[in-house]
Protein backbone atom coordinates (compact mmCIF):
# COMPACT_ATOMS: atom_id res chain seq x y z
CA UNK A 1 0.00 0.00 0.00
CA UNK A 2 2.76 2.41 0.94
CA UNK A 3 5.25 1.00 -1.51
CA UNK A 4 6.47 3.05 -4.42
CA UNK A 5 4.87 2.02 -7.70
CA UNK A 6 7.02 -0.32 -9.75
CA UNK A 7 8.01 1.86 -12.65
CA UNK A 8 10.01 0.53 -15.58
CA UNK A 9 13.74 1.30 -15.49
CA UNK A 10 13.49 3.73 -18.40
CA UNK A 11 11.00 5.89 -16.48
CA UNK A 12 12.94 6.00 -13.19
CA UNK A 13 16.24 6.81 -14.80
CA UNK A 14 15.63 7.81 -18.39
CA UNK A 15 18.59 6.83 -20.51
CA UNK A 16 18.20 8.51 -23.84
CA UNK A 17 18.89 6.54 -26.98
CA UNK A 18 22.37 6.74 -28.46
CA UNK A 19 21.03 8.49 -31.51
CA UNK A 20 19.79 11.57 -29.66
CA UNK A 21 22.47 11.80 -26.96
CA UNK A 22 25.40 11.78 -29.29
CA UNK A 23 28.08 13.92 -27.64
CA UNK A 24 31.26 12.77 -29.30
CA UNK A 25 32.30 16.26 -30.32
CA UNK A 26 33.62 17.50 -27.00
CA UNK A 27 34.85 21.09 -27.41
CA UNK A 28 38.46 21.89 -26.61
CA UNK A 29 38.48 24.45 -23.79
CA UNK A 30 41.50 26.42 -22.59
CA UNK A 31 40.58 27.66 -19.10
CA UNK A 32 41.26 31.21 -17.79
CA UNK A 33 44.34 30.39 -15.68
CA UNK A 34 45.79 27.85 -18.09
CA UNK A 35 48.72 28.60 -20.37
CA UNK A 36 49.21 26.67 -23.60
CA UNK A 37 52.62 26.73 -25.32
CA UNK A 38 53.11 25.27 -28.79
CA UNK A 39 51.04 24.72 -31.89
CA UNK A 40 47.52 23.92 -30.91
CA UNK A 41 45.28 22.10 -33.38
CA UNK A 42 41.86 20.50 -33.06
CA UNK A 43 39.21 19.03 -35.32
CA UNK A 44 36.36 20.29 -33.14
CA UNK A 45 35.35 23.64 -31.71
CA UNK A 46 37.95 25.51 -29.63
CA UNK A 47 37.11 27.89 -26.78
CA UNK A 48 40.03 29.99 -25.51
CA UNK A 49 39.65 31.66 -22.11
CA UNK A 50 43.36 31.72 -21.13
CA UNK A 51 46.70 32.32 -22.87
CA UNK A 52 47.89 30.49 -25.98
CA UNK A 53 51.47 31.09 -27.22
CA UNK A 54 51.49 29.27 -30.53
CA UNK A 55 49.46 28.78 -33.66
CA UNK A 56 45.81 27.85 -33.23
CA UNK A 57 44.17 25.77 -35.96
CA UNK A 58 40.70 24.22 -36.16
CA UNK A 59 38.43 23.06 -38.95
CA UNK A 60 35.43 24.36 -37.02
CA UNK A 61 34.49 27.26 -34.72
CA UNK A 62 37.03 29.24 -32.66
CA UNK A 63 35.81 31.35 -29.73
CA UNK A 64 38.27 33.70 -28.02
CA UNK A 65 36.63 35.02 -24.86
CA UNK A 66 37.19 38.44 -23.30
CA UNK A 67 40.50 38.48 -21.37
CA UNK A 68 41.97 35.61 -23.43
CA UNK A 69 45.20 36.13 -25.39
CA UNK A 70 46.63 34.40 -28.45
CA UNK A 71 50.21 35.20 -29.48
CA UNK A 72 50.44 33.60 -32.95
CA UNK A 73 48.52 32.95 -36.13
CA UNK A 74 44.95 31.73 -36.07
CA UNK A 75 43.32 29.47 -38.66
CA UNK A 76 39.66 28.42 -38.41
CA UNK A 77 36.42 28.00 -40.32
CA UNK A 78 34.42 30.45 -38.19
CA UNK A 79 35.51 32.67 -35.31
CA UNK A 80 34.03 34.85 -32.59
CA UNK A 81 36.72 37.06 -31.08
CA UNK A 82 36.27 38.97 -27.82
CA UNK A 83 39.88 38.77 -26.60
CA UNK A 84 43.32 39.77 -27.90
CA UNK A 85 45.14 38.24 -30.87
CA UNK A 86 48.69 39.18 -31.86
CA UNK A 87 49.11 37.43 -35.20
CA UNK A 88 47.40 36.87 -38.52
CA UNK A 89 43.81 35.67 -38.53
CA UNK A 90 42.76 33.43 -41.42
CA UNK A 91 39.09 32.42 -41.40
CA UNK A 92 37.55 30.49 -44.28
CA UNK A 93 33.99 31.56 -43.51
CA UNK A 94 32.70 34.22 -41.07
CA UNK A 95 34.59 36.26 -38.48
CA UNK A 96 32.94 38.31 -35.75
CA UNK A 97 34.84 40.82 -33.62
CA UNK A 98 32.98 42.01 -30.52
CA UNK A 99 33.52 45.37 -28.76
CA UNK A 100 36.32 44.00 -26.52
CA UNK A 101 38.28 42.38 -29.37
CA UNK A 102 41.80 43.52 -30.26
CA UNK A 103 43.57 42.13 -33.32
CA UNK A 104 47.13 43.08 -34.24
CA UNK A 105 47.73 41.37 -37.55
CA UNK A 106 46.23 40.78 -40.98
CA UNK A 107 42.70 39.46 -41.29
CA UNK A 108 41.63 37.14 -44.08
CA UNK A 109 37.99 36.04 -44.19
CA UNK A 110 34.81 35.72 -46.24
CA UNK A 111 32.28 37.53 -44.01
CA UNK A 112 33.39 40.08 -41.40
CA UNK A 113 31.35 41.61 -38.57
CA UNK A 114 33.01 44.28 -36.42
CA UNK A 115 31.25 45.69 -33.36
CA UNK A 116 31.90 49.35 -32.40
CA UNK A 117 34.86 49.47 -30.02
CA UNK A 118 36.77 46.55 -31.56
CA UNK A 119 40.39 47.40 -32.43
CA UNK A 120 42.14 46.16 -35.56
CA UNK A 121 45.68 46.97 -36.68
CA UNK A 122 46.54 45.27 -39.96
CA UNK A 123 45.35 44.54 -43.47
CA UNK A 124 41.87 43.15 -44.09
CA UNK A 125 41.45 40.85 -47.09
CA UNK A 126 38.07 39.44 -48.05
CA UNK A 127 37.36 36.87 -50.73
CA UNK A 128 35.06 37.61 -53.69
CA UNK A 129 35.86 41.34 -54.05
CA UNK A 130 34.86 42.74 -57.46
CA UNK A 131 35.42 46.50 -57.66
CA UNK A 132 36.75 46.95 -61.23
CA UNK A 133 35.39 49.86 -63.31
CA UNK A 134 32.59 49.33 -65.88
CA UNK A 135 35.01 50.00 -68.81
CA UNK A 136 37.36 47.26 -67.60
CA UNK A 137 34.46 44.86 -67.27
CA UNK A 138 33.12 45.56 -70.81
CA UNK A 139 36.66 45.24 -72.19
CA UNK A 140 36.98 41.88 -70.51
CA UNK A 141 33.61 40.77 -71.92
CA UNK A 142 34.65 41.90 -75.43
CA UNK A 143 37.95 40.05 -75.31
CA UNK A 144 36.12 36.95 -74.05
CA UNK A 145 33.68 37.27 -76.99
CA UNK A 146 36.58 37.56 -79.43
CA UNK A 147 38.22 34.49 -77.97
CA UNK A 148 34.99 32.52 -78.34
CA UNK A 149 34.67 33.63 -81.98
CA UNK A 150 38.18 32.54 -82.88
CA UNK A 151 37.51 29.17 -81.27
CA UNK A 152 34.36 28.78 -83.38
CA UNK A 153 36.32 29.76 -86.53
CA UNK A 154 38.96 27.18 -85.70
CA UNK A 155 36.28 24.51 -85.29
CA UNK A 156 34.91 25.42 -88.76
CA UNK B 1 30.85 -21.83 -22.75
CA UNK B 2 30.46 -18.80 -20.49
CA UNK B 3 32.52 -17.96 -17.41
CA UNK B 4 31.11 -15.56 -14.81
CA UNK B 5 33.51 -13.59 -12.62
CA UNK B 6 31.68 -12.62 -9.41
CA UNK B 7 33.06 -9.77 -7.31
CA UNK B 8 33.70 -10.32 -3.62
CA UNK B 9 31.02 -7.84 -2.51
CA UNK B 10 28.30 -10.07 -4.00
CA UNK B 11 28.67 -12.34 -0.94
CA UNK B 12 26.66 -9.72 1.00
CA UNK B 13 23.20 -10.97 1.87
CA UNK B 14 21.39 -8.03 0.28
CA UNK B 15 22.48 -9.20 -3.19
CA UNK B 16 21.32 -12.81 -2.73
CA UNK B 17 17.89 -12.35 -4.31
CA UNK B 18 19.31 -10.49 -7.36
CA UNK B 19 22.00 -13.13 -7.87
CA UNK B 20 19.42 -15.93 -7.66
CA UNK B 21 17.13 -14.17 -10.13
CA UNK B 22 20.04 -13.58 -12.53
CA UNK B 23 21.17 -17.20 -12.36
CA UNK B 24 17.61 -18.41 -13.08
CA UNK B 25 17.31 -16.03 -16.04
CA UNK B 26 20.69 -17.13 -17.43
CA UNK B 27 19.61 -20.78 -17.20
CA UNK B 28 16.38 -19.88 -19.03
CA UNK B 29 18.42 -18.32 -21.83
CA UNK B 30 20.74 -21.32 -21.88
CA UNK B 31 23.82 -19.22 -21.19
CA UNK B 32 24.59 -20.28 -17.63
CA UNK B 33 28.20 -21.25 -17.03
CA UNK B 34 31.07 -21.61 -14.63
CA UNK B 35 31.17 -19.18 -11.70
CA UNK B 36 34.49 -17.91 -10.34
CA UNK B 37 34.50 -15.69 -7.24
CA UNK B 38 37.15 -12.97 -7.30
CA UNK B 39 39.06 -12.37 -4.08
CA UNK B 40 40.79 -9.11 -3.18
CA UNK B 41 44.18 -10.23 -4.48
CA UNK B 42 43.05 -12.42 -7.38
CA UNK B 43 44.72 -11.69 -10.71
CA UNK B 44 41.86 -11.72 -13.20
CA UNK B 45 44.22 -12.03 -16.16
CA UNK B 46 45.68 -15.34 -14.95
CA UNK B 47 42.19 -16.76 -14.43
CA UNK B 48 40.98 -15.63 -17.86
CA UNK B 49 44.11 -16.94 -19.62
CA UNK B 50 43.55 -20.27 -17.93
CA UNK B 51 39.91 -20.40 -19.01
CA UNK B 52 40.73 -19.39 -22.61
CA UNK B 53 43.02 -22.44 -22.81
CA UNK B 54 40.02 -24.54 -21.80
CA UNK B 55 38.10 -23.13 -24.77
CA UNK B 56 35.56 -20.71 -23.30
CA UNK B 57 33.81 -18.24 -25.61
CA UNK B 58 32.86 -15.38 -23.27
CA UNK B 59 33.86 -13.84 -19.93
CA UNK B 60 31.10 -12.08 -18.02
CA UNK B 61 32.02 -9.61 -15.29
CA UNK B 62 29.44 -9.55 -12.50
CA UNK B 63 29.67 -6.57 -10.12
CA UNK B 64 29.90 -2.80 -10.40
CA UNK B 65 32.13 -0.11 -11.98
CA UNK B 66 34.99 -1.04 -9.67
CA UNK B 67 34.82 -4.73 -10.67
CA UNK B 68 34.69 -3.76 -14.33
CA UNK B 69 37.82 -1.61 -14.02
CA UNK B 70 39.65 -4.10 -11.80
CA UNK B 71 39.16 -7.01 -14.21
CA UNK B 72 39.71 -5.20 -17.51
CA UNK B 73 42.77 -3.21 -16.41
CA UNK B 74 44.63 -6.54 -16.29
CA UNK B 75 42.65 -8.64 -18.76
CA UNK B 76 42.40 -6.16 -21.64
CA UNK B 77 45.17 -8.01 -23.47
CA UNK B 78 43.12 -11.23 -23.50
CA UNK B 79 41.58 -11.94 -26.88
CA UNK B 80 38.05 -12.86 -25.83
CA UNK B 81 34.52 -11.43 -25.82
CA UNK B 82 33.52 -9.71 -22.57
CA UNK B 83 30.08 -9.22 -21.06
CA UNK B 84 28.92 -7.25 -18.02
CA UNK B 85 26.14 -7.86 -15.49
CA UNK B 86 25.91 -4.75 -13.27
CA UNK B 87 24.63 -5.28 -9.73
CA UNK B 88 24.09 -2.80 -6.91
CA UNK B 89 23.03 0.84 -6.84
CA UNK B 90 22.82 3.00 -9.97
CA UNK B 91 25.46 5.38 -8.56
CA UNK B 92 28.02 2.55 -8.54
CA UNK B 93 27.09 1.51 -12.07
CA UNK B 94 27.70 4.50 -14.29
CA UNK B 95 29.71 2.54 -16.86
CA UNK B 96 26.76 0.18 -17.35
CA UNK B 97 24.58 3.20 -18.15
CA UNK B 98 27.04 4.33 -20.84
CA UNK B 99 27.17 0.80 -22.28
CA UNK B 100 23.37 0.62 -22.30
CA UNK B 101 23.20 -2.30 -19.86
CA UNK B 102 20.42 -2.08 -17.22
CA UNK B 103 21.32 -2.84 -13.60
CA UNK B 104 20.08 -6.20 -12.24
CA UNK B 105 18.20 -9.06 -13.89
CA UNK B 106 17.37 -7.11 -17.10
CA UNK B 107 21.09 -7.15 -17.96
CA UNK B 108 20.72 -10.87 -18.84
CA UNK B 109 18.52 -9.90 -21.82
CA UNK B 110 21.32 -7.66 -23.17
CA UNK B 111 23.87 -10.42 -22.61
CA UNK B 112 21.79 -12.97 -24.50
CA UNK B 113 21.43 -10.68 -27.52
CA UNK B 114 25.24 -10.57 -28.02
CA UNK B 115 25.39 -7.11 -29.61
CA UNK B 116 29.19 -6.87 -29.95
CA UNK B 117 31.27 -3.69 -30.17
CA UNK B 118 35.00 -3.02 -29.93
CA UNK B 119 35.91 -0.36 -27.39
CA UNK B 120 38.86 2.04 -27.12
CA UNK B 121 40.62 2.06 -23.77
CA UNK B 122 43.44 4.01 -22.15
CA UNK B 123 47.01 2.81 -21.55
CA UNK B 124 49.53 4.22 -19.13
CA UNK B 125 52.96 2.97 -17.98
CA UNK B 126 52.43 -0.65 -19.11
CA UNK B 127 48.87 -1.12 -17.89
CA UNK B 128 45.37 -0.39 -19.12
CA UNK B 129 42.59 1.70 -17.65
CA UNK B 130 39.01 1.39 -18.74
CA UNK B 131 36.92 3.93 -16.92
CA UNK B 132 39.10 6.84 -15.73
CA UNK B 133 42.51 8.00 -14.60
CA UNK B 134 42.74 10.65 -11.91
CA UNK B 135 45.65 12.75 -10.64
CA UNK B 136 44.72 14.71 -7.47
CA UNK B 137 45.96 18.36 -7.30
CA UNK B 138 49.72 18.48 -7.92
CA UNK B 139 52.24 20.77 -9.58
CA UNK B 140 52.26 18.99 -12.94
CA UNK B 141 53.08 19.84 -16.53
CA UNK B 142 51.12 18.24 -19.34
CA UNK B 143 52.33 17.76 -22.89
CA UNK B 144 49.84 16.72 -25.58
CA UNK B 145 50.65 14.69 -28.70
CA UNK B 146 54.23 16.15 -28.62
CA UNK B 147 52.79 19.39 -29.99
CA UNK B 148 51.81 21.67 -27.14
CA UNK B 149 52.28 21.91 -23.39
CA UNK B 150 49.76 23.05 -20.80
CA UNK B 151 50.67 24.54 -17.43
CA UNK B 152 49.03 26.58 -14.69
CA UNK B 153 50.34 28.98 -12.03
CA UNK B 154 49.43 26.70 -9.13
CA UNK B 155 48.55 23.00 -8.74
CA UNK B 156 46.29 21.19 -11.19
CA UNK B 157 43.98 18.20 -10.95
CA UNK B 158 43.78 15.96 -14.00
CA UNK B 159 41.01 13.56 -14.96
CA UNK B 160 41.30 11.42 -18.09
CA UNK B 161 37.96 9.91 -19.02
CA UNK B 162 37.13 7.03 -21.25
CA UNK B 163 33.98 5.17 -20.24
CA UNK B 164 33.08 6.91 -17.00
CA UNK B 165 31.39 10.27 -17.61
CA UNK B 166 33.10 13.35 -16.22
CA UNK B 167 30.97 14.94 -13.53
CA UNK B 168 31.46 18.63 -12.92
CA UNK B 169 28.53 19.11 -10.58
CA UNK B 170 30.05 21.62 -8.17
CA UNK B 171 28.72 24.55 -10.12
CA UNK B 172 25.79 22.75 -11.68
CA UNK B 173 27.65 22.32 -14.94
CA UNK B 174 26.75 19.62 -17.44
CA UNK B 175 27.95 16.03 -17.37
CA UNK B 176 30.19 15.17 -20.27
CA UNK B 177 29.35 11.78 -21.72
CA UNK B 178 32.45 10.46 -23.39
CA UNK B 179 32.24 8.52 -26.63
CA UNK B 180 34.39 5.42 -26.07
CA UNK B 181 34.93 4.91 -29.78
CA UNK B 182 35.80 8.39 -31.01
CA UNK B 183 39.48 7.55 -31.47
CA UNK B 184 40.67 9.79 -28.64
CA UNK B 185 40.68 10.21 -24.87
CA UNK B 186 39.45 13.33 -23.11
CA UNK B 187 41.54 15.10 -20.47
CA UNK B 188 39.92 17.49 -17.99
CA UNK B 189 42.32 19.86 -16.24
CA UNK B 190 41.16 21.62 -13.12
CA UNK B 191 43.57 24.31 -11.89
CA UNK B 192 43.38 25.16 -8.18
CA UNK B 193 42.73 28.89 -7.84
CA UNK B 194 42.69 29.24 -4.04
CA UNK B 195 41.32 27.91 -0.77
CA UNK B 196 38.02 28.51 0.96
CA UNK B 197 37.17 26.99 4.38
CA UNK B 198 40.30 24.75 4.07
CA UNK B 199 39.00 23.37 0.78
CA UNK B 200 40.63 23.79 -2.63
CA UNK B 201 38.72 26.01 -5.01
CA UNK B 202 38.78 24.97 -8.64
CA UNK B 203 38.43 26.86 -11.86
CA UNK B 204 36.16 25.66 -14.67
CA UNK B 205 37.77 22.65 -16.39
CA UNK B 206 39.98 22.95 -19.44
CA UNK B 207 39.22 20.14 -21.87
CA UNK B 208 41.63 18.62 -24.37
CA UNK B 209 40.86 15.57 -26.52
CA UNK B 210 44.14 13.70 -27.21
CA UNK B 211 45.78 10.49 -28.44
CA UNK B 212 48.98 10.67 -26.43
CA UNK B 213 49.86 12.73 -23.39
CA UNK B 214 52.85 13.01 -21.08
CA UNK B 215 52.36 14.19 -17.50
CA UNK B 216 55.51 15.10 -15.59
CA UNK B 217 56.45 16.76 -12.32
CA UNK B 218 59.57 17.41 -10.22
CA UNK B 219 58.03 15.69 -7.18
CA UNK B 220 56.20 12.32 -7.33
CA UNK B 221 52.46 12.66 -7.78
CA UNK B 222 49.59 10.26 -7.05
CA UNK B 223 47.91 8.48 -9.97
CA UNK B 224 44.57 6.70 -9.47
CA UNK B 225 43.69 4.50 -12.46
CA UNK B 226 40.46 2.48 -12.17
CA UNK B 227 40.69 2.80 -8.37
CA UNK B 228 44.34 1.63 -8.11
CA UNK B 229 46.88 4.04 -6.62
CA UNK B 230 50.51 4.54 -7.61
CA UNK B 231 53.12 7.29 -7.27
CA UNK B 232 54.88 8.49 -10.40
CA UNK B 233 57.08 11.36 -11.63
CA UNK B 234 56.36 10.89 -15.32
CA UNK B 235 53.56 9.03 -17.05
CA UNK B 236 52.67 8.55 -20.68
CA UNK B 237 48.96 8.10 -21.37
CA UNK B 238 47.97 6.66 -24.70
CA UNK B 239 44.87 5.42 -26.46
CA UNK B 240 44.59 1.69 -27.17
CA UNK B 241 42.22 1.61 -30.13
CA UNK B 242 39.48 -1.03 -30.26
CA UNK B 243 41.22 -3.16 -27.62
CA UNK B 244 38.21 -4.78 -25.91
CA UNK B 245 35.34 -6.62 -27.57
CA UNK B 246 32.25 -6.16 -25.46
CA UNK B 247 28.55 -7.03 -25.47
CA UNK B 248 26.57 -3.77 -25.21
CA UNK B 249 22.92 -2.73 -25.08
CA UNK B 250 20.78 -0.91 -27.62
CA UNK B 251 20.43 2.03 -25.26
CA UNK B 252 24.18 2.72 -25.19
CA UNK B 253 25.27 6.33 -25.25
CA UNK B 254 27.60 6.20 -28.24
Amino acid sequence: MFQKPNKPMSEINPTPNHTNNHNDNVDTVVGPSVKVEGDFASEGNIIVKGIVSGNVKTSQMLTVESGAKIFANVNAERALISGDIKGNVKISDSLELTETAQVQGDINCKVLTIAPGALVSGKVNMKGIDLKSEDEKTEKRRSFGKLKKTEEDLEK
Amino acid sequence: MYVYLYDNFLREKKHDSTIKAIETRLTDFGIAGKIIRLQNFTDAKAIIDDEIKKGIEQIVIVGNDETFGKVLSRAATCDILFGFLPIGSNSNNRIAEVLGIPVGVEACDVLSKRRKIKLDIGWFNNRYFVSRLHIPPAKIKVEYDEKFAVSAKDRMELVVCNLQPFNWSKKGKKDYVIHPQDGKLEAFLLPVVGKKFFKDQYEDPSIFPFKEMVVSAKKPFLVVADGKNSKETKIKIRLAKKRIEMVVGRERKF
